[in-house]
């Protein structure tokens, strides 16, 4: 089927000059994947080339008492048993790199294992063969200790310990919370308002990315005491940065050669093969290729993680959602690797693209002793993306309402106020929703025909924010000490109210870019307005907005006087706060108001 | 321990070099596997360079030399029954390599094709000469010599059946196959054969059903009495591609979407 554009919804979106979209054209990999020349790293031969292979965890949770490798180390090929006490810096969280969270996890575990597959030994051999041989003859003491597999599970007082960096079992929140709270208005107020209560429980399974070249890399001794490492990471300066800290190694040293990605759909950021391959490089002096055979690759390369959501709704009788509140747990498995920061993204997506007035939310990023989770396709918010549109279609089926029709009563539409206090922009959930039911030829009513994104959001309680119920439950630990509730609100014994209006960004303005190659260019981003270099930006007249404290959604918030009255409908956007202060210098005006445009340039709607 | 490769010139011959040690190897599609993963014990492949691989009628009856491969039933005119169930097995790739002989040793949920062969009253010949009906064979085949060819009714046009339940598409593993043959079909049938893959240890044959069929007509109410015993004398284990409850759940429905010859799902 020939792809179709339906440019006209977005016709003022941007100057569209795009040339390739749309056209027949041939990926540039294409050739070589076909024709078998695609360079992968395992194509890269070397002399002398030893083969990594781990022993690991039959267990999904036990101590280490002992480790014999002697009739290991004296089998024929064995070059080296690598330690735990040979990796130099044996503890990293992936997300250190940007400085979220606290390192959690070994390269190679000394002490207790916390899940089937967990690395604690490796070996270094002549031949892949020998390698497996000499791991199988690894004799380890384990003493089994109770397990748990399951998020609510392990959120009970008495569960056992899986991670021993966060012993509550949970990722620590902003140092506050043992979950990510989101509260905007009431949702209680709006399910005593509603018609209609709609619960619904959502679960997802682990989803092994399945690449068809499993995770691996090859690492060799390189001149100027340098170590080569071919990859197949998705991330490679990630990869990089993650091998320097665990071997303690500049990172000038290391020289990372990625290319061609059997497949990864986020399965090939976890940078566990690289460190391998660069220690046994260095430990040996000689080339080393660590790969996980297909059994690895789906017992511990990372999966997308479990999930599993409630949803609770209020719905008025003509089908308006009034309050949506939900309680979502993300199973991290043994250690955090990205579920903490899928937790965040997933809670910025709530509650849907609908404008809700009500949401509450509480998710809860969970160690349970299953293999570490990582990304995959749409990160955070597949799981509950599922949930959200079951769930409509449950509502629908309650109010009696044809789900298409539902949907475009509630969607965002331009101008609206988002849960995370965010303005709705480009928004276009109706238009997919009225093709998807013309090609499917399936009827709408005149008023959803009539519906569009770009008419009656942003007005009234639309725009606002609402005077919002706030509680202190679930602080870090508290858990620990007895039992409670997991859904928003629930067993709060004080709750606190923050008065309307607050939003956080208002005056947020662009800066201009500090040097010019930092510029946007004009043919890579479709943009058209002016350009903004340097020496164009008057500095004086372009002062950046006070940094305005970054809140958690659910800590008081500053009282503020409530922001501006929304224009009346039909009339067009008014400017951005930060422009209106400054209307009464029309070139400062109207630099801010292109500056607030193009924040995000490719997706930024320019009207007329 | 090294791995030793030992090519004989006849079947025989490697029979007689087998030992606890070695492993017999035809397409190799899954003795491949266990060498790749260095699986503990194994250290001699024995091999024959050029096994046999003809298909021969024989009045009634076919016969295959153990050495046939998926893809050389395919382009059998005399075979041509079969062609379906060896194009079920694996991709291409897997059908070019894999043999008749391979699978009938292959373990669960593998053994598509042999699930067939018993459907189809096949007897296996060994390289000894000696010969044993399949189901006997499968019991036992851990103790089995190799196998030199096997042989099988050739059933009338429209009289055998072939189902195989897969959630991939087209290449997935089985669920579980089924394989009927259905003398008479589809008017009254007699002395009716039903074997069925992946719901047991080995393919295994559903007497119940194929009993409580004699005589009747495949309609609507002459296989009712079948389904309701469907699976008795199966024995499914759960796996990664279906728990056992599932597999006894919805055998009869595929049962009876072979025995009323509905259109496959797409
Ligand atoms: C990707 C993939 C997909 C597959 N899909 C299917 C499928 O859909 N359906 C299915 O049924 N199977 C499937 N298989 C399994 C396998 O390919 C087939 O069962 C095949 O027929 C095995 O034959 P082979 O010649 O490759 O056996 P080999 O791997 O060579 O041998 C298998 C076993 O049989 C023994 N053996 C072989 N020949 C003889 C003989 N003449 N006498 C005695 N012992 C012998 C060997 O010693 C060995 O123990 C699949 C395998 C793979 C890798």
């Amino acid at each position: 089927m020939p792809v179709e554009f339906r440019k006209d919804l977005f016709a003022n979106e941007r100057d569209d000059t795009l040339k390739e979209i749309g056209q027949p054209r041939i990926r540039q990999d294409i050739l070589g994947h076909v024709s078998g020349r695609s360079p992968y790293y395992d194509d890269h031969l070397f002399e002398g080339l030893l083969h990594m292979r781990c022993v690991r965890s039959p267990h999904h949770h036990a101590r280490i008492r002992h480790i014999d490798a002697g009739a290991a180390e004296r089998m024929p090929g064995v070059v080296r048993v690598v330690w735990p006490a040979d990796v130099p810096h044996n503890i990293n969280t992936l997300l250190s790199l940007i400085n979220f969270g606290r390192d959690d996890e070994a390269l190679l575990q000394p002490s207790r294992v916390t899940y089937i597959g967990e690395p604690v030994l490796a070996i270094i051999a002549k031949t892949e063969r020998e390698a497996r041989e000499a791991a199988a003859a690894v004799r380890v003491d384990w003493e089994p200790l109770p397990h748990v597999l399951d998020v609510e599970e392990a959120l009970k007082p008495d569960a056992p310990t899986v991670n021993g960096e966060y012993p509550n079992n949970t990722f620590d929140y902003h140092d506050l919370y043992d979950h990510q709270k989101l509260r905007f208005g009431d949702v209680e107020k709006g399910f005593r308002e509603a018609d209609h209560i709609v619960e619904g429980e959502y679960r997802m399974s682990p989803i092994e990315q399945a690449p068809i070249e499993t995770c691996g890399a090859i690492a060799a001794p390189e001149t100027n005491d340098r170590y080569v490492c071919h990859t197949a990471t998705q991330g490679l300066f990630f990869s990089l940065a993650v091998t320097a800290k665990l071997l303690d190694i500049a990172s000038s040293r290391l020289h990372f050669i990625g290319g061609t990605v059997g497949g990864g759909f986020g399965g090939k950021v976890d940078s566990i093969t690289e460190p391998m391959a660069v220690l046994g490089a260095r430990l040996t002096g000689q080339p080393v290729k660590f790969m996980w055979d297909r059994e690895e690759e789906m017992q511990v390369g990372a999966p997308r993680g479990a999930e599993l959501w409630r949803i609770k709704d209020g719905v008025a009788r003509d089908g308006r959602i009034l309050a949506r509140q939900f309680t979502g747990f993300f199973d991290s498995g043994a250690y955090t690797r990205l579920s903490s920061y899928a937790v965040v993204k997933g809670t910025g997506h709530l509650p849907g693209p609908y404008t809700i007035p009500n949401v509450a939310s509480n998710v809860y990023c969970v160690f349970t002793n299953r293999t570490p989770a990582t990304a995959m396709r749409g990160f955070g918010i597949t799981g509950v993306d599922f949930a959200i549109e079951c769930q409509m279609d449950k509502v629908a089926e309650a109010a009696g309402l044809d789900p298409i029709e539902l949907r475009i009563l509630n969607a965002y539409r331009d101008g609206d106020m988002k849960a995370h206090r965010r303005e709705a922009k480009n928004c276009a959930l109706i238009e997919c929703c009225q093709v998807a039911a013309d090609k499917a030829r399936w009827p709408l009513s005149p008023q959803s025909r009539a519906a569009s994104s770009m008419t009656e959001g942003g007005v009234g309680w639309r725009a606002e924010i609402p005077e919002t119920v706030t509680d202190q439950v679930g602080r870090i630990g508290e858990r620990r000490r007895q039992a409670l509730p997991s859904e928003p609100g629930a067993g709060a014994a004080a709750t606190g109210r923050v008065a309307a209006g607050m939003r956080r960004d208002d005056r947020s303005v662009e800066l201009p870019p500090q040097v010019a190659d930092m510029a946007k260019e004009q043919e890579r981003t479709g943009y058209s307005g002016k350009v903004d270099l340097p020496d164009h930006a008057a500095p004086a007249s372009v002062q950046p907005a006070p940094a305005t404290p970054v809140q958690r959604p659910a800590a008081p918030l500053p009282t503020q006087p409530p922001p501006p009255p929304p224009p009346p409908a039909g009339t067009a956007p008014s400017l951005p706060p930060a422009a209106q202060q400054r209307a009464d210098d029309p070139e400062a005006a109207e630099q801010a108001r292109r500056r607030a445009a193009s924040r995000f340039i490719s997706g930024t709607r320019r009207r007329r | 321990m090294t791995l030793t490769v030992e090519t004989y010139g006849t079947l025989a011959e490697a029979n007689a070099a087998r030992r606890g040690d070695s492993r017999y190897l035809a397409g190799g599609t899954l003795v491949m596997r266990d060498l790749n993963y260095a699986v503990p014990g194994l250290s001699r492949v024995l091999r024959v360079s050029n096994p046999p691989r003809a298909i021969r009628q024989q009045g009634e009856r076919l016969s295959m030399d153990a050495g046939v491969t998926m893809a050389d039933v395919i382009e059998s005119r005399e075979a041509a029954f079969l062609a379906p169930v060896a194009r079920s097995v694996g991709g291409p790739a897997v059908r070019n390599m894999a043999t008749v002989g391979g699978n009938l040793f292959a373990a669960h949920p593998y053994g598509d094709f042999t699930a067939a062969l018993l459907a189809l009253d096949g007897e296996v010949q060994f390289v000894d000469g000696r010969t044993q009906p399949m189901e006997a064979f499968l019991a036992e085949r851990d103790r089995a010599p190799l196998v030199a060819s096997i042989t099988m009714r050739m059933p009338r046009t429209g009289e055998f059946r072939f189902r195989k339940v897969a959630r991939v598409k087209p290449k997935g593993v089985s669920v579980m196959s089924i394989a009927a043959w259905l003398p008479g079909a589809p008017m009254r049938v007699s002395q009716v054969r039903i074997a069925f893959g992946a719901m047991g240890p080995t393919p295994l044959r559903a007497r119940a059903a194929e009993q409580v069929l004699e005589g009747k007509v495949l309609d609507a109410s002459g296989i009712e009495r079948a389904l309701s015993v469907a699976t008795q004398g199966l024995a499914p284990v759960d796996d990664a591609l279906a728990s056992a409850w599932y597999r006894n759940e919805v055998a009869p429905v595929h049962l009876r979407r072979l025995l009323l010859d509905e259109e496959p799902e797409p």
